[in-house]
């Protein structure tokens, strides 16, 4: 689904050069949910910004299910943010002065689907959140965890094979990210795949695995061979293969 | 287009947009109406006078000192100024068009008429005027040099031949007879017999509303020692000759002054001063106010970005493309644009048809104005939010994951 290899993302100002990520290597495969962790200012923001086509990279190598990223323009980048990448941001990001009907409508028609087909998608995926019944309510009339599920409702309205999670419970009480995270595990049991960046050493732990980000490099992983992640060894996942 | 969703958004935020559509309304009431009171004030300068206003000039003389006999030096001054070179003729004149003073009476079909036909200016002049002024005869003759009478300020005029106007003969004999036929320039007789139809010659008075209505009278009538003479030179020769006619006047007859030359050209342009400067006035208000309501749509959009770069940067992680984040403000400032001009064309209407009710001559706006207004004020606010939008398009996706 998603391979990155020797990546390295450079921020440079005419005074100073920051490595946010120095020879980042990871593969993520369909169906796997991964959790990335790490202290703040390691990389993971970077990390999510990359792979979610947010941010260009400096060098390395970067395939997203099967199409290399290098050398997109920005329409292409934006095109295959929206049909491929479903987002859940961690201060949701729901657009204050539309209702949740046009909230999760948004991606929708940047993809260009007709008015029913974006209205069936809408309507099934705000069922799926388990909130059909106020559509026409404003993000401000939501509790904080409704808010998080309506942007789950508009990350899974394309149908997108990634759903990349930037702290998706921070904003939210113990009860209210148990509930979000029950229903991520629900999303990736139903095929796709998840990239959930955390601080959260309890939420990552029932991921099926664990990336862990340290200095813009990745510094500890699970070992289970048949998710295996590799920084350093490019190669390693080949042979695991 | 996302049209629904950005009214909707738009309807949370109705202050702003009231604000700003209201402004736009103003602005199209007040652009439309002062840019019709500007054509209106520029066809006024544009009417022709009639007469050649590039190579005539009109001046003055006062006679002083005992023994000047001012009739004499009329004559004198009139055989002097017609052998001069350069001059093509010259005539004595009360009055010229367009210089805001004369005489004018009333012109009546039947004695002791209770309201005159027409209200006509009186330019006593001798039978070197229709020349002179180059004005064209449409009908009739000139006056002939014994109808040219000799006149003493005071008396009344009873003129036996007059030439008008062709917009006076028509406004006294609407059926094209009024050639030969007789008119009263006062309430008892004798009668006047129209002899000539010229053209065109306008009265002094640009506002007058008869300002096409104007009598040649035959008459050497100098007002007391003054005499006002008119010169037409020959074309290109004019400042020429207005140096040449003063210098020869005052070795002629030095006991007497001869008082500034005017050209027509200079008596125009005095002439409508007054309507130069509203257009001048109307002109400026009319940039200021798309100045600052081009202002106002730069200004209201720039915040509108800043306000919302969280979540333009949320469009574009969903998938909005630069040109997306682009055509959604555009649009947003379209529809905002054509709200304040639906309530701004009603305005307009309403403001034309004041004016027409408090205003002298004012007319109503024609309706071609309005279309003409919203297609101009919907360029300027694409062209205001241009910058704030192409702003908005370049702030980058990864704004979406930022915390602060």
């Amino acid at each position: 689904m998603l391979k990155m290899q020797h990546l390295s993302k450079v921020y440079r100002t005419h005074m100073v050069e920051t490595h946010a990520l120095r020879d980042f290597s990871i593969h993520v495969r369909d169906g796997e949910f991964v959790a990335v962790t790490g202290p703040s200012g390691s990389g993971k923001t970077t990390f999510l910004n990359i792979a979610g086509l947010l941010e260009e990279f400096s060098s390395g190598e970067f395939w997203l299910d099967g199409v290399d990223v290098r050398g997109l323009g920005d329409d292409a980048r934006s095109k295959l943010r929206n049909e491929k990448i479903g987002f859940i941001f961690q201060g949701f990001n729901l657009i204050p002065d539309l209702n949740l009907f046009d909230n999760v409508d948004v991606p929708l028609r940047y993809r260009g689907f007709n008015a029913a087909e974006r209205k069936k998608r809408i309507e099934e995926s705000l069922s799926r959140v388990g909130l059909s019944s106020r559509m026409k309510h404003y993000p401000s009339e939501l509790s904080g965890g409704q808010q998080q599920r309506v942007a789950i409702a508009r990350a899974l309205a394309g149908s997108p094979r990634l759903l990349m999670a930037d702290e998706p419970t921070g904003n939210l009480d113990s009860l209210m990210a148990r509930g979000v995270m029950e229903l991520l595990e629900e999303i990736n049991r139903a095929g796709t795949t998840i990239i959930m960046v955390t601080h959260d050493p309890e939420l990552a732990a029932r991921a099926q695995r664990n990336v862990h980000v340290m200095d813009g490099q990745v510094t500890d992983f699970d070992t289970e061979p048949a998710l295996r992640v590799t920084t350093r060894k490019p190669d390693a996942e080949a042979a695991v293969a | 287009m996302e049209i629904r969703p950005i009214l909707s958004a738009l309807m949370r935020s109705k202050v702003a947009m009231v604000l700003i559509g209201l402004q736009i309304a103003l602005t199209l009431a007040i652009v439309c109406n002062s840019l019709f009171i500007i054509k209106q004030r520029f066809e006024h300068m544009q009417r022709p006078s009639g007469i050649n206003e590039a190579d005539t000039f009109w001046f003055g003389s006062s006679g002083f000192g005992r023994g000047y006999d001012a009739r004499a030096t009329q004559l004198a001054d009139l055989q002097l100024l017609r052998r001069l070179p350069g001059v093509v003729d010259a005539s004595p004149a009360w009055s010229v068009p367009l210089s805001d003073g004369g005489w004018s009476t009333g012109m009546n079909l039947q004695p002791k008429q209770k309201t005159s036909t027409a209200d006509t200016a009186l330019y006593i002049v001798d039978d070197h005027a229709v020349n002179t002024f180059d004005t064209h005869l449409v009908a009739g003759r000139n006056f002939k040099p014994e109808e040219v009478v000799n006149a003493t300020f005071g008396d009344s005029l009873h003129p036996a031949a007059i030439i008008v106007t062709k917009a006076l003969a028509d406004k006294m004999f609407p059926d094209g007879s009024a050639l030969g036929k007789q008119v009263y320039l006062a309430e008892d007789p004798p009668t006047s017999t129209i002899v000539g139809i010229i053209d065109r010659m306008q009265q002094p008075w640009a506002t007058s509303e008869s300002i096409e209505y104007t009598t040649l009278v035959p008459a050497h009538m100098p007002y007391g020692n003054f005499t006002r003479y008119v010169v037409r030179a020959e074309p290109g020769r004019r400042d020429e000759v207005m140096k040449l006619v003063e210098q020869k006047l005052v070795e002629s007859n030095p006991s007497r002054i001869i008082g500034k030359m005017r050209t027509i050209e200079q008596t125009r342009n005095e002439a409508y001063s007054s309507d130069r400067a509203m257009m001048i006035i109307l002109g400026t208000v009319i940039f200021l106010l798309l100045a600052i309501t081009a202002l106002g749509i730069v200004g209201m959009a720039s915040f509108w970005v800043a306000q919302r770069t969280k979540q333009i940067g949320t469009r574009r992680a969903l998938g909005a493309t630069k040109f997306d984040i682009l055509r959604y403000f555009l649009t947003e400032n379209f529809l905002i644009t054509s709200a304040g001009l639906l309530v701004g064309g009603l305005l307009t209407y309403a403001l034309s048809l004041w004016l027409l009710t408090h205003t002298d001559g004012a007319k109503l706006l024609p309706w071609y104005y309005v279309p003409v207004g919203f297609l101009c004020l919907w360029l300027l606010g694409q062209l205001a939010v241009l910058g704030p939008a192409t702003r908005a398009s370049r702030v980058p996706p990864a704004v979406a994951t930022r915390s602060v």
